[in-house]
This record gives C-alpha cells, structure tokens and sequence, in this order.
C-alpha cells in the first residue's frame, strides 16, 4: 500500500535573492514495509526531498501526497498534526530534548497525542526494553553517548507507531561501528513490526541496508532500484 | 509534562535564572517594605487623629463643623445620651466644649482650641491623659488647665504657672479665666500641641456661659469600620438638627491622602514593572534564542504553535513566581519584627511630627496589598515573555533544525 507519493515536485530555494533548484521534477512512490534509502552527493537534495516526504515543506510546484492527502491544501497547524500523527522523524543530531530523560523523551510525543501517563509509561518502558535501552531510561541527553541518543530518538519516533520514520543522515556524527549498529535496530524494526523508514544519507553504511536504492542527482532521481537480497551478498 | 520541561529549563542555565530571580526578589522586598511602610504611616496618621481628639464619629448641632462657634451647641444632650446608651457598637463616649480663644501668659499669647471635657470620660475616647509628660492630667478640680508643649515654651510657662484665656461666650461678652497650668503634654504632632487646651467642663461652661449645654459628642466605637453604619442609624435617630460625622468626613484631607496613595503605589508597581520587564524579556529571548533547534525538533515532530508558545510563557511565569514567592517570603519576614518594634525615624522626627505622624512607624501589611505584591510580577513575567515566544513559533521547523 502507498504511504507517498510525489508528483513532479520542484523546489526552489531563494538565497539571498539568488534562486537555487534543489528538486527538479521528482516522480516517485513508496509503499508502506519499505527500508528505503535516498542517497546521492552533497547539495543533490537529499534533505529537502525528505522535508517534502515528511510534511515539514511544502514544493514550489508538483503535489506530495501522505497517505493520499495533499499536503498543499493544509495549513501549519493541519502539517503539524499529520507529522504528528504518520511520522516519525530522527535527525542527525538534537534530537532529544536536553531537559527531559530518555523515558521522558520517549513519552513527550505521546503526551502530545493525549495519551494519558500511565499509558506512557509503560509504553515507554516496553519499547526501551525491545530496543536495550531500558538501564537509559533515567538519563538526561548529555549523560549519553551519541549512539544512545540515537537509539532513543528512534524509540521515540516508533513508539506512536506513525505510517513511516524519516531519518535524514541518522549515522553522520557516529562512528561506524555504532553507526552499523543502530542500522542492525532499525532493520530489524522493519522486519519484525513492518515499521517503514526512509533514509537520507551518503554513507555506504546505510546504503548497502537499503533494499530500495534512490540516487539523487543535481535535484533529479537518476536511478532507482529494488536491492534483491542476493544482490546485497554478492557484494 | 510541559511544567516539568518549563521548570528544568530555569535551572538549565542557573546564572542567569538566579540574576533575574534576584532582581524579583529584590523588587518584592522593596514593594513589600515601601507598601507596608507607607500604609503604616497613613493608618498611623489616622490613629492618631482618632486617638488623640477625633474619635469615630462625633455629633453636633448641625452646621457646628463648618461654623465653630460656642452658639452652636448641641440641642438636646439628654436625648443624645439616652440614645447613645442604647448604641451596642459605642464603647465610650466623651461630651465636650470647644471654643476659639486665646490663652495668654504674662510674656505672650496665642490662638488656641479651648476644649471642656471630663477628664475621667474623655480618657475612655482618646489618649490626651497619656501623653502627659510633665504635671498630671485634669482632675477635675476648678481652674486647671493642661496645655501641650510647643505652647508651654511659646508662653514660657510651667507647672503651677498662671494663664489667662479668653472667648467670647455665648451672650456675646468676652469670656475670661485664670487657669493654673497643672500638666503639659506633648502628642505625635507639634501642631496640635501648639493648639489644643485642656480644661474642666463645667469651667469651660462656666466661662463661656453655656449653663449646661455642650460643642459635641466624640464617640469611640468597637472598630472603626463600623463609623458608616452607627452613623446611618444615628442620625436618622437624630433628625435634621443635628449633624454625624464619621472620622473620614471630619478628616478629608486625611481621606484625601489615601486616595492619592493608593494611585501613587500604582507609579511604584509600574516602575518596579517596567525594571522587571526588560529583565524577563531578555532572559527569555535569550532562551529562546540558545534552544532554536531544540523548539525545532519539538515542531518538526507535531508539537502545536499555541503549545510552544504556552511552554514558553509557562517558563517566565514559573520564574516570576518562584521570585515573587522567596521575594515575599523574605520581605514578610523583615516586615513581622518591623510592625511590631515599629521604625524609629528620630532623625526625621521633626518633620514627621509637623505631618501628624509619630516619629516610630509601625508598617502594616494589607490584603490588598499582599495581592497586588503577589500578583503583579508573575503577570509582568508573562507579559514579558510574549515577544520572545513570538519569536520561537515563528521558527520554520526545518530551517530552526538547520541553524547553527
Ligand atoms: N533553506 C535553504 N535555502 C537556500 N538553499 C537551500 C536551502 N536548503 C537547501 N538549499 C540548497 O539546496 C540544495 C539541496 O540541498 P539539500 O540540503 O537538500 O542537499 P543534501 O543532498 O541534503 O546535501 P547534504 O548531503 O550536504 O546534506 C543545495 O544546493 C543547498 O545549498
Ligand atoms: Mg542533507
């Protein structure tokens, strides 16, 4: 089932007065179970491409669908509640609130869902559990290491089950093997709990785990392609 | 939740938080003192006018306040007693005689307000009897005379000494006496000791040729607050003839005076105010200006504009509370030993004197002010943190993430 769509998205940027084309026609479809990864060059639109995906922009031209609705015809506030609502986000880095704890972080989104606390809490504490991060729970941001921050910003960006999870350059300030290890979580979310992600990022670290391969290029799709299994072993 | 994320952020950045909070509590300690202090001397100033002569109600043949003069006296003092005696709020009252006059020694004289009473019942309204610091109070004995301070030295007269005063009577002769001076006192206030005369009633009668009539009833009620209502009842008792007066209506420039106080403390909140605002804008822009990513992640993930903007409010009204309560905190308990020692303001002494005060002022504490003390920086807190929560739901969730 399609949980995106976008139909020939152009972004454009203005710097300074100057107009930069980030995007220039992008077509493309991703259906709910994918482990997708756009990659390509610095400055191809990586970012703005998942910015579009994950409702926090709008295009210049072309429509972008999430799960069927336009995303042009809602206000800031309609955006808000839909990424609220169907996404999760983890970004490179500042995630997590600094004053909160882990499990304070992970229940924040709940608490902005309504979901009262005693709910929270456990749902907090059942999901640090399936992910080993339960001894976190009590720490604040900066008493983590940069991989455990990552893994709680994931925690918190599944455990409202939202439509997919957008990660845009999840490993780029961890080294590799925290980086490989954080990958290993999330797949394995996708496999067990058909969580969808989409990831945005140059490093071969996520690239070769993605089963669906997007390259980006100068704001075009110049490829994209399913990853077989056994394509990924002959590697 | 929000509470707990608005509350740990104060401590995220304890210098700053403590500056700002410091300067609250400062200002609520200031506002504390100064309102306390400046209604303590306004209640004094009245005190001592009700305790020293004016009492809470006085009674008259009516136009007796607007013209003083001895053919004003009271109709039918009989009837006034039988009803006073039936008055459940009347603690005491006092009959008195009070004419304009002069009293004259052999170096000098000078205008004064010669009042008759009965020692023993005036001393059961108003406290002339223990201001006496040299000699005794009346006693009831013919020709004596208790006379203030500033008047004995302007005569240069003491105990034992004779004085002449004199004053038209009731018939239109001029009515004079030889008094022995027998006390002098000396009140709160150097003006009213320049002024006011002391003398036994039936001398003042006598003098005066009023027989047996009196100026004016002075009544000392179980509180004051209840002047209003004694006085509605009395003088529809009363009738035309004569004239109540309340202690607010004997007094308007006293009345007056509170009336511009309360609009003048509301120039001292306003400062006070003004000074916090720009403190708590600051804090607060500057908070929100370190957090940028931080308030984007919260709108990139779906958090709601009016919440952002609650949760930055909720930081300053935390704040402004927090302050306003220590503040209070520490300024009632500087104000507890104060209202009980009083403020001595011996070297000002002079000057309070000539106002009516006293030179120890016992600050007082209203409700009203309590309130307004609790509730004016809090409010100012939130006022101030508008702009600056402005400014965070203006963000752009993906640009505020970008920013570095
Ligand atoms: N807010 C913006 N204002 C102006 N130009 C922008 C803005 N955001 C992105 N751009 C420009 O748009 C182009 C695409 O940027 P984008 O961030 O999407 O690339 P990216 O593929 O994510 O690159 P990177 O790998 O460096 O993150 C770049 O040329 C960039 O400079
Ligand atoms: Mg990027």
């Amino acid at each position: 089932m399609e949980i995106v769509r976008t139909e020939q998205v152009e972004k454009i940027y203005q710097d300074n007065g100057v107009p930069v084309h980030a995007l220039k026609g992008i077509t493309l479809s991703i259906s709910r179970g994918e482990f997708t990864v756009i990659a390509g060059p610095s400055g191809s639109g990586k970012t703005t491409l998942l910015n579009l995906i994950g409702a926090l922009d709008k295009p210049t031209s072309g429509k972008v669908f999430i799960e069927g609705e336009d995303i042009a015809q809602k206000s800031r506030n309609e955006l808000g509640a839909l990424r609220l609502h169907k996404i999760g986000f983890v970004f490179q880095a500042y995630n997590l609130i600094p004053v909160l704890s882990a499990m304070e972080n992970i229940e924040f989104t709940m608490m902005l869902l309504g979901i009262e606390e005693k709910e929270r809490r456990e749902r907090a504490l059942s999901i640090m559990e399936e992910l080993g991060i339960a001894e976190l729970a009590n720490k604040r941001p900066n008493e983590m290491s940069g991989g455990q921050q990552q893994r709680v910003a994931v925690a918190r960006a599944i455990v409202t089950n939202p439509a997919m999870v957008l990660a845009d350059e999840p490993t780029a300030n961890l080294d590799s093997a925290t980086g490989s290890s954080l990958m290993d979580l999330m797949e394995r979310l996708n496999l067990e709990k058909g969580t969808t992600f989409i990831f945005s990022s140059h490093d071969p670290l996520v690239m070769e785990r993605g089963r669906r391969l997007i390259h980006l290029r100068d704001g075009k799709i110049i490829d994209d392609k399913m990853v077989s299994e056994a394509a990924k072993n002959t590697e | 939740m929000l509470w707990k994320i608005a509350w740990r952020n104060i401590w995220r950045n304890k210098r700053r938080s403590l500056i700002v909070l410091t300067s609250i509590i400062v200002g609520l300690v200031a506002i504390v003192l100064y309102d306390s202090l400046s209604v303590g001397m306004i209640y004094q100033m009245l005190e001592n006018q009700i305790g020293s002569y004016v009492a809470h109600i006085q009674i008259h043949k009516n136009g007796f306040n607007d013209n003083r003069i001895i053919q004003n006296y009271v109709p039918s003092p009989h009837k006034v007693d039988s009803l006073l005696q039936k008055e459940k709020f009347v603690k005491a009252y006092s009959k008195r005689v009070l004419s304009f006059g002069i009293l004259s020694s052999a170096t000098n004289s000078s205008g004064v307000y010669l009042v008759g009473i009965r020692p023993e019942m005036e001393s059961r309204v108003t406290k002339i009897h223990t201001y006496i610091t040299e000699g005794t109070y009346l006693t009831g004995k013919s020709h004596e005379i208790v006379i203030g301070k500033n008047l004995a030295d302007k005569l240069k007269v003491g105990i034992g000494d004779k004085v002449v005063a004199m004053a038209s009577s009731l018939h239109g002769n001029i009515g004079a006496e030889v008094f022995r001076v027998v006390g002098i006192y000396q009140s709160f206030s150097s003006q009213f000791d320049k002024i006011y005369i002391y003398v036994n009633l039936h001398d003042a009668q006598n003098m005066l040729e009023l027989e047996d009539n009196i100026s004016e009833f002075a009544l000392l009620l179980e509180n004051s607050e209840l002047s209003q209502n004694v006085k509605n009842r009395l003088s529809t008792q009363l009738g035309e003839e004569y004239e109540v007066l309340t202690f607010q209506e004997l007094l308007p420039m006293l009345v007056l005076q509170i009336d511009v106080y309360k609009e003048s403390i509301f120039i001292f909140y306003a400062i006070i105010a003004i000074a916090m605002i720009f403190g708590i804008v600051n804090t607060m822009l500057m908070s929100v200006f370190e957090r940028i990513q931080e308030f984007g992640v919260l709108m990139a993930i779906g958090m709601k504009n009016s919440r952002v903007f609650f949760m930055v409010l909720l930081e300053a009204l935390i704040l402004g509370t927090v302050g306003t309560i220590v503040g209070f905190i520490l300024g009632y308990l500087i104000y507890i030993p104060l209202s009980h020692t009083g403020i001595d303001f011996a070297m000002f002494s002079e000057g309070l004197k000539a106002f009516g005060v006293g030179t120890v002022i016992y600050p007082v504490l209203t409700l009203q002010s309590v309130v307004s003390a609790l509730l004016v920086i809090p409010f100012i807190s939130v006022i101030g943190a508008i702009y600056p929560a402005i400014k965070a739901i203006r963000l752009e969730p993906i640009n505020a993430i970008r920013y570095v």
